[in-house]
């Protein structure tokens, strides 16, 4: 269209929008004219005036049907439709108050599990960092190949140099890595912040600018010289400074060392990893270290793939740990390189990535299954308006508007619902995440709460894209029905519409597939609760129950080796004489606490065979305390304190190391210990049963248990006080609290928690899965029993008359009634059918992502499947007594 | 007597450009005009008439003014516009070439 045409055409449009009502008037006007002039011209005809104006209406066919038609002939009818059908919609809606609070809940509960998930999911897996070619970021780990977690990001100074002077991939090499600092000041608490030394082009590499001053540059750390200045965050300006630009300058503590802060990062940036938030970053000197320190994130170069620096950083890696001093163990090492622009993988992320996507499946069904109910009822709300919609159909209502109109009803809903969906997505996100966050204390990082719940634009388009969706789906078939009205013959059978046989079975088809969705949904919280309660009643090498876990905090005690091996002596002692404990020991690890100490170890015999060993220090009577038997040999005693050192080990370390033969008495050597440099010999002398240490689903790992007095070791900051008791751990809590209040006066209690508690916050997302899937699970039949009931009500309802007249002829009240009950069990036996195969194909599905999942039996299914039959049956018993009550006097009646 | 009904849509709107470019009238002397002019041939029925003109107008073909008429009646007379009497042209052009293709595959002689 030429532009002229269009400022031409513009104002008649917007004319017609906006005075609508005039331009009504004036067609109207138009159209009498029209019928007045044309009636004079007949009777100047001959014809006498009534027949003249009979005639000129014949002629038109129908004033309303030609106004329509003009209107139609204005293009911007759609915006007016719409506006009206939403107008009535709203209407309608609002005099069934029932129905819309029941559909708007059923959808809200669908649409907001989804954006709850989604938003944690967004907030870990798919959200990009905001840094400057985010898709460009990949990160470096080194990981041993039979080890399952994905590995480690740091790495030597060695490998460092050989990584950035090797490389033809990377087109800049970033050094960072993330450390919890204690940090103090003139108005600043003594408190504890998660940031990251830095390496010069940290912030320029990842395009970071600054919000108030300067950042740390290549002047700031370079070999051997790091200047004393820190970097804040934004929203650490925020909290401890409330934005003062006098922030830069400011001198404060960094462990031992001034420094001055001389700028704060740009807003929203808080390091490498979107849920671990860093709020300080200082330089750090680039030199040889010992260790394996150096965190390594890099980008790569425009036109190389992933592929390619993989390959040529395998080799160049390889070179490293194959250099001639190298640890045996070394050698074995490989390097990985993960795309980092989600950010680099923290023990979150890993945590929750399994648990999320089963949730996001489970959230999915659920969604369709209220969808399904939602149709349902919506399918039989359109049966009862049929004749409204062949009233419409007559006054010339094109198809395509009757369609619109139910289409809008249901968009409507599914709008509403969503909104207040995303309310409770909201809370439940939040709620979500710290529950997740209450578990066993995540080693590394504080949680970023509000990055992972809060709502962002992907979330919410993600939602309205699930509401629009569920809107369109669950009205497609009404509005499809709907404009399908012949009107002739639904105005003629206004009451007793019989239905068509396409609508009964695509009514009874909606409630064989909510029986079918619900099945799936109750086969899988079947799994995992069953996998939970496998969990929970797994043998863990120790004795649960009853036994009752203290960790102090010995860092400011002030004690020396000698009075930490008296006092913890003592307190041992009197805890002792407390009525209902018996026993109680030290160690530096409780069992589920987390990972701890880790060594290399090896035999006399065979020191080119090296195994990796967990390393926990205990006290006498550790393995009575806990319950862990002893095999051969004896537990550490008052006379070890004074002679060589001693540490006990367990069957999978005994079998790597001496194979089958008798250990006690021999030797075993730990390197690479973080606390004494260099090599440690141990004579073993008592062998235990393996036991669970640090992950319940993995076996027991080759632990030693060095003797904890002997050692004189208070080297960490925490210590674990364990007692057991004869009685419920609760009641002696107070007396153990005194008690060592009194033994241990500098040393103050950290937190006091049981055995099983312990355990269970080790089992958190496993937990969680187990109750959420379960709850979705009840929900879910909660909703097919609606369904159904729904269905079978408004069914008999409408065969009232039938049934009526069948009695009349002779049918016993229980005929009608099993025939009720027939029709509920074809479709929950249809809904088996579908929902079967699916239970099953599920169960492979979380086989693959969970491991150990016990999916061996069909149990979990069969249950879902009795439990739907029973449900079923209830849900049909009301209807059922209804039609047996059928008066046939009554029914034939009936209108 | 070909019904309107007959033609395609779009001969209709040509058919009433041209009315309306012998002078601004309204509806019904729209219809009684082209009447008259193609012998009682051509009859819109006043069903499509007015849907007609008014897609008409929202085109922008033609314009639309309410004038009180001699007898001290208001109706509402349509004019063609600059517009319209372009997209006339156009028509009567393709129309012209239509009908001469027609009557050249009628007038063949048969053997």
């Amino acid at each position: 269209m030429r532009p002229e045409h269009w400022l031409y055409t513009i104002p008649l449009r917007l004319r017609s929008l906006f005075r609508r009502a005039q331009a009504d008037q004036q067609l109207d006007d138009e159209l009498r004219d029209h019928l007045e002039r044309k009636t004079e011209e007949y009777v100047a005809k001959g014809m006498s005036p009534q027949e003249a104006r009979r005639r000129v209406r014949l002629d038109l066919g129908g004033i309303e049907q030609t106004k329509e038609k003009c209107r139609g002939a204005r293009r911007v009818n759609w915006i007016q439709d719409f506006v009206q059908d939403l107008h009535f919609s709203l209407r309608v809606l609002r005099k069934s108050p029932g129905f819309t609070t029941v559909a708007v809940l059923t959808l809200a509960l669908g649409i907001g599990a989804n954006t709850a998930i989604f938003t944690m999911t967004n907030g870990l897996m798919l959200h990009r960092l905001p840094v400057r070619d985010p898709g460009q970021l990949v990160e470096l780990l080194h990981h041993y190949p039979d080890e399952p977690e994905p590995g480690f990001n740091g790495f030597s100074w060695d490998a460092y140099q050989a990584i950035r002077d090797g490389n033809h991939v990377f087109s800049d090499l970033i050094v960072g890595s993330m450390n919890f600092f204690s940090v103090r000041g003139d108005n600043l608490q003594p408190q504890t912040v998660f940031g990251g030394g830095v390496g010069g082009t940290f912030f320029q590499a990842l395009g970071v600018r600054a919000a108030a001053g300067r950042l740390i540059g290549p002047e700031d750390a370079h070999m051997g010289y790091h200047a004393p200045v820190a970097v804040v965050s934004w929203s650490f300006w925020k909290s401890r400074f409330d934005l003062d630009p006098g922030v830069i300058g400011k001198k404060i503590v960094v462990g031992d060392t001034p420094v001055t802060i001389i700028g704060v990062a740009q807003h929203g940036f808080y390091g490498p990893s979107y849920e671990a938030q860093q709020d300080i970053w200082l330089p750090i000197s680039l030199g040889p270290s010992p260790g394996w320190g150096f965190g390594l994130l890099a980008r790569l170069k425009p036109r190389v793939s992933l592929e390619q620096a993989r390959a040529e950083m395998a080799v160049v890696f390889q070179a490293v740990v194959n250099s001639p001093d190298a640890d045996p163990f070394v050698r074995r090492m490989k390097l990985r390189i993960e795309p980092a622009g989600n950010g680099v993988t923290t023990p979150l992320s890993q945590m929750l990535s399994t648990p999320l996507t089963v949730l996001m499946a489970t959230v999915g069904l659920l969604l369709l299954l209220a969808c399904a109910n939602l149709a349902g009822l919506l399918l039989a709300r359109g049966a009862s308006r049929q004749h409204e919609m062949a009233v419409r159909a007559c006054l010339g209502a094109p198809r395509a508007r009757l369609l619109r109109q139910t289409l809008t009803e249901s968009l409507l809903l599914s709008l509403v619902g969503c909104v207040v969906g995303i309310f409770g997505a909201y809370f439940a996100a939040h709620a979500l995440i710290r529950v997740f966050a209450s578990g066993r204390f995540i080693m590394g990082a504080p949680v970023h709460f509000e990055a992972l719940t809060n709502p962002d634009a992907h979330v919410l388009l993600f939602t309205l894209a699930i509401a629009l969706l569920t809107g369109l789906l669950c009205g497609a078939a009404p509005a499809m029905s709907a404009s399908k009205t012949e009107p002739g013959s639904a105005l003629q059978q206004a009451s007793r519409i019989g239905e068509s046989k396409s609508r009964r079975l695509f009514g009874k088809g909606l409630v064989a597939s909510q029986v079918a969705l619900s099945l799936a949904l109750m086969s899988s919280a079947g799994l995992f609760v069953e996998y939970l309660s496998h969990l929970r009643n797994l043998n863990l090498g120790f004795e649960r129950n009853n036994l009752l876990l203290v960790t102090l905090d010995f860092a400011h005690s002030g004690y020396n080796a000698a009075q930490f091996s008296r006092l913890s002596q003592e307190l041992v002692t009197r805890l002792d004489a407390i009525p209902g404990v018996s026993s109680a020991t030290f160690s530096a690890m409780s069992p589920m606490e987390g990972p701890g100490a880790a060594s290399f170890a090896f035999s006399e015999d065979h020191p080119e065979k090296r195994t990796q060993a967990s390393i926990n220090y205990v006290a006498p009577a550790y393995f009575e305390t806990y319950g862990t038997p002893f095999l051969v040999g004896r537990d550490f005693s008052a006379r070890d304190q004074t002679g060589s050192p001693v540490a006990i080990i367990n069957e999978t370390t005994a079998r790597d190391c001496f194979g089958n033969e008798n250990p006690i008495g021999r030797h075993i050597t730990l390197s690479h210990i973080t606390l004494t440099k260099g090599e440690k010999t141990y004579e073993v002398v008592g062998l235990v049963r393996d036991a669970k240490y640090n992950d319940l689903q993995q076996a027991a790992p080759p632990t030693i248990y060095p003797d904890l007095l002997q050692q004189g070791f208070i080297g960490s900051q925490h210590s674990q006080l364990a007692i057991r008791t004869r009685i419920d751990p609760g009641g002696v809590a107070s007396a153990v609290r005194q008690t060592e209040a009194a033994v241990l006066n500098t040393v103050p209690i950290v937190r006091i928690m049981t055995m099983n508690e312990q355990i269970d916050s080790s089992i958190v997302p496993q937990r969680l899965i187990a109750t959420l899937s379960a709850g979705f699970a009840a929900l879910g039949a909660l909703l097919a029993a609606i369904g159904l009931y729904g269905l079978l009500a408004y069914t008999v309802a409408r065969r009232t008359h039938e049934i009526g007249v069948r009695v009349a002829l002779g049918a016993a009240g229980t005929d009608v009634m099993r025939v009720v009950l027939r029709d509920a069990l074809w479709m929950v036996c249809a809904g088996f059918a579908i929902g079967a195969p699916l239970a099953f194909w599920g169960k492979r599905i979380a086989a693959s992502l969970i491991p150990d999942l016990p999916v061996a039996g069909p149990l979990p299914v069969v249950v879902a499947a009795a439990i739907m039959i029973a449900v079923g049956l209830i849900a049909a018993y009301l209807p059922a007594r209804r039609a047996m009550r059928v008066d046939p006097m009554v029914a034939l009646r009936y209108e | 007597m070909s019904k309107p009904a007959d033609l395609v849509q779009g001969t209709l709107d040509m058919l009433l450009l041209k009315i309306l470019a012998l002078g601004p009238m309204n509806g019904f002397a729209v219809s009684q005009r082209l009447k008259q002019v193609s012998g009682d041939v051509l009859q819109v029925s006043d069903g499509s008439l007015y849907p007609a003109l008014h897609k008409l107008e929202q085109e922008g073909w033609i314009t639309a003014e309410w004038k009180t008429s001699e007898y001290g009646r208001r109706a509402k007379y349509y004019s063609l516009t600059r517009l319209g009497r372009g997209q006339l042209e156009k028509e009567a052009d393709s129309w012209g070439r239509l009908s001469s293709a027609i009557s050249r595959v009628i007038k063949l002689k048969e053997t």
